[in-house]
């Protein structure tokens, strides 16, 4: 069959996978009209609500990139420092990665390869 | 010629290719890494050239070959196609560093750099 | 036709360069015409990629002698070695072949709509007809010198594409980052091919391979050539040009040089398979690639969550995909030596890389295209000043939602079915790669679904409430790589068995590779 990919210990047929996909749509689906229908769009059963509070612009609502991911840069941040300092923009910088990678290799090819 | 030691000409290829990386990796001004880059080119050039050479070699320019070895030609064939290439390089490389000087009036590597991290 | 199949290795490069000389005459009568020839061109070498594929694949390894009196006479009589600059065009060439015509193609149909409100575009398509040469040349070739001639081609295209627009500061550095990066990477290409000449006073690839002993200046020209590859590829630790270099340049330039990273990927594959095969310890030389590879895509994609510029956080993206490939090829090599072991895992860790490859440009391509056509419509590229677009911008949405998925490596799209060839065959190497594999795919999904919330996701902001949908021939050239995205991830079975599993196998053949140019010579 075309749509299998079987090479060694790998066994992956997409068409499998959908069938699955299709078969929790359908549940997901029929969930979903367990719900209640007589919802009236337009009024205020549609809008945002936050506990009565005023919802803000959506210039000031959207959460911005910077944002987003705070709390895992706060976590990392011994990482990110270590990781930021060789990334310095640099032109010269690169260069010098460049010949320290050649040593490296050459001493790792040529005295143990 | 007989009296310069065989090695001498490679030895220049090598000492003008650690004096380019050198330039390039320690001198801040734009222009003079696009000359260190200049002289690592005339170093890998030299180097191709010298490595063509037969003692007591004549040049590969005859039809009625003389006595005697001949210098190799093919490495001065590579050298002619990688001094070309590299005065395109270098042009292209001047033309960006005056469009670099005239949106951040500066030559320094690191004055005039807008992206990091 | 026989005769064009013969010639189609010099004339794929041949008619580019044609057209691209005849670009600025055809420009200067008229828009249209040029942009008729541009794309004619590129379709036309398309054409003759995919009939040369099918000769390949049929009648084996393609050899071509420039100059010669017949095409494949490579040692003509007398000669005790192979004389003239021989295109050797094999199964691993021709798939690249393949991803750089779709590329290209894509690329400059959607150019034309990108670049429409630019100058000098003129100009422009002679830089992107010079560039998709050079990058044909890199793949076809099996001359060593040859190879760097068309390497600095296609950098010296690429550098001029990236600062084409000079209105903006940060193209400049962008450009001059790049130039600055290949030239010194291609002279030192140069060096390693001097050094090699001077021992075997041979240039091509099938002859030197022939004749390769393993001395130490070989193992240094080794070295230079694999830090130099893995310089212009953007691995890890000599990767931070890429992300200056890819987020400032038009879109369409960005593709085209992903997929040039790649051609230099397959260089170093050519180096490390073919031209040193078996004769070198190759052990040592995949653990520096996997290694690399490791620290690739893990820095790859921790730099990405960080960055708030999309082309940016895009481009550090390609460097943790470079990762995953270079970890394949890295397991290839290092069982290189260990027929058992090859059999067992090795092939399939190596096809794993390959198939990779093309999915990679395909939905790193289809990224960029979408971030472009954001950039077409809002004139910024900054993620905090994004937001709510997909209420407007349904389809770049949807693609660019397709492409993060297939990037993240989830099922049914192709990235999920590479990646599992990676993963399982890596595993048996070393689980601890698999596992390193799998978290940083997890952060990737992470990175895109910022992005897509960021940019896509939210309501509608008042300042763009006038943006619509990009023009037609931008989500034409963004549905092409979208549609081919969704095929090779629903059938992979049927893209391994014709695609990927020659090129492994012609990769992995070194005999035959030698044996094509070198033959039966008593």
């Amino acid at each position: 069959m075309t749509s299998m990919l079987e090479s060694g210990y790998v066994f992956w047929n997409p068409i499998i996978w959908l069938i699955a996909f299709v078969v929790v749509l359908v549940i997901v689906f029929f969930f979903r009209r367990q719900g209640r229908q007589d919802y009236k769009k337009d009024t205020a059963q549609a809008q945002i609500f936050l506990c009565g509070e005023e919802v803000p612009e959506a210039e000031q609502r959207h959460i911005r990139a910077d944002n987003i991911y705070w709390g895992l840069f706060e976590t990392l941040k011994g990482y990110y420092d270590q990781v930021l300092r060789p990334h310095t923009g640099i032109v010269n910088d690169y260069i010098l990665w460049f010949v320290a990678v050649i040593a490296i290799s050459a001493i790792i090819i040529l005295i143990a390869g | 010629m007989e009296h310069i030691p065989l090695n001498f000409p490679f030895l220049a290829a090598a000492l003008l290719v650690a004096i380019s990386f050198y330039i390039i990796i320690f001198k801040k001004n734009l222009i003079k890494l696009i000359m260190g880059i200049a002289m690592l080119a005339s170093g890998v050039n030299l180097f191709l050239v010298s490595l063509g050479y037969r003692a007591g070699g004549t040049a590969p320019i005859y039809t009625d070959v003389p006595e005697g070895p001949m210098v190799l030609a093919v490495p001065q064939a590579l050298t002619l196609t990688s001094i070309v290439i590299n005065v395109a390089v270098l042009a292209l490389m001047l033309t960006m560093v005056i469009q670099i000087h005239r949106h951040t009036g500066s030559l320094d590597s690191e004055e005039s750099r807008k992206m990091k991290g | 036709m026989d005769t064009l199949i013969t010639h189609s290795s010099i004339l794929i490069i041949g008619i580019l360069l044609l057209a691209a000389f005849l670009t600025p005459l055809v420009g200067r009568v008229s828009e249209r015409a040029r942009n008729i020839l541009v794309i004619g061109s590129l379709a036309f070498a398309a054409a003759l990629v995919f009939a040369l594929a099918r000769d390949i694949s049929f009648n084996g390894i393609h050899v071509y002698a420039l100059g010669a009196s017949s095409p494949g006479l490579a040692t003509p009589e007398g000669f005790m070695v192979p004389v003239r600059i021989v295109l050797e065009v094999d199964g691993m060439s021709i798939l690249m072949g393949i991803i750089w015509s779709i590329v290209a193609l894509a690329a400059t149909v959607f150019s034309l709509s990108h670049m429409s409100k630019e100058t000098g575009q003129t100009r422009f398509y002679t830089l992107v007809l010079l560039m998709v040469a050079g990058g044909f040349g890199m793949m076809f070739t099996g001359d060593l010198f040859n190879l760097f001639v068309f390497l600095e081609i296609t950098s010296i295209s690429g550098a001029a594409l990236i600062a084409s627009r000079t209105r903006f500061a940060d193209t400049q550095e962008g450009g001059f980052k790049y130039i600055v990066i290949s030239s010194v990477a291609s002279l030192m290409v140069l060096f390693a091919i001097g050094v090699l000449y001077s021992q075997y006073n041979l240039l091509n690839v099938g002859a030197l391979a022939q004749a390769m002993q393993y001395t130490m200046l070989d193992r240094m020209a080794l070295v230079i050539l694999i830090a130099a590859f893995a310089m212009k590829l953007g691995a890890v630790p000599v990767h931070m040009w890429l992300s200056d270099a890819y987020s400032v340049a038009p879109v369409s330039v960005t593709v085209l040089l992903i997929a040039a990273s790649q051609s230099c990927m397959y260089a170093l594959m050519r180096t490390c398979f073919t031209l040193y095969g078996v004769t070198a310890d190759l052990t040592a030389v995949g653990w520096i690639i996997i290694v690399s590879g490791i620290l690739s895509m893990f820095i790859g994609v921790t730099m990405a969550i960080r960055q708030t510029d999309i082309t940016r956080l895009i481009a550090y993206n390609c460097i943790c995909e470079s990762g995953f490939m270079l970890v394949g090829i890295g397991v290839g090599l290092a069982v290189l030596a260990d027929p058992g072991a090859l059999a067992a895992y090795g092939t399939t860790a190596i096809s794993g890389a390959i198939f990779h490859m093309i999915n990679h440009a395909l939905f790193e391509g289809l990224l960029f295209l979408a971030a472009g056509a954001i950039f077409y419509r809002i004139g910024t590229r900054d993620l905090n000043q994004m937001g709510g677009l997909g209420h407007t911008m349904k389809f770049t949405a949807v693609f660019f939602l397709l492409g993060a998925l297939a990037s993240s490596g989830i099922p049914p799209f192709n990235g999920f079915a590479s990646k599992i060839l990676i993963y399982e065959s890596v595993y048996q190497f070393s689980p601890i790669l698999t596992i390193i594999g799998i978290f940083v795919s997890i952060i990737t999904l992470a990175v895109f679904i910022k992005v897509f919330f960021s940019a896509f996701a939210g309501a509608p902001l008042p300042r763009y409430k006038d943006v619509k949908e990009v023009p037609r021939t931008m989500i034409a050239a963004m549905a092409v790589l979208a549609v081919m995205i969704i095929l090779f991830g629903l059938f992979p079975g049927l893209i391994t068995d014709w695609i990927i599993r020659p090129a492994t196998d012609a990769l992995l053949d070194q005999a035959a590779y030698i044996n094509a140019i070198v033959g039966a010579i008593p």
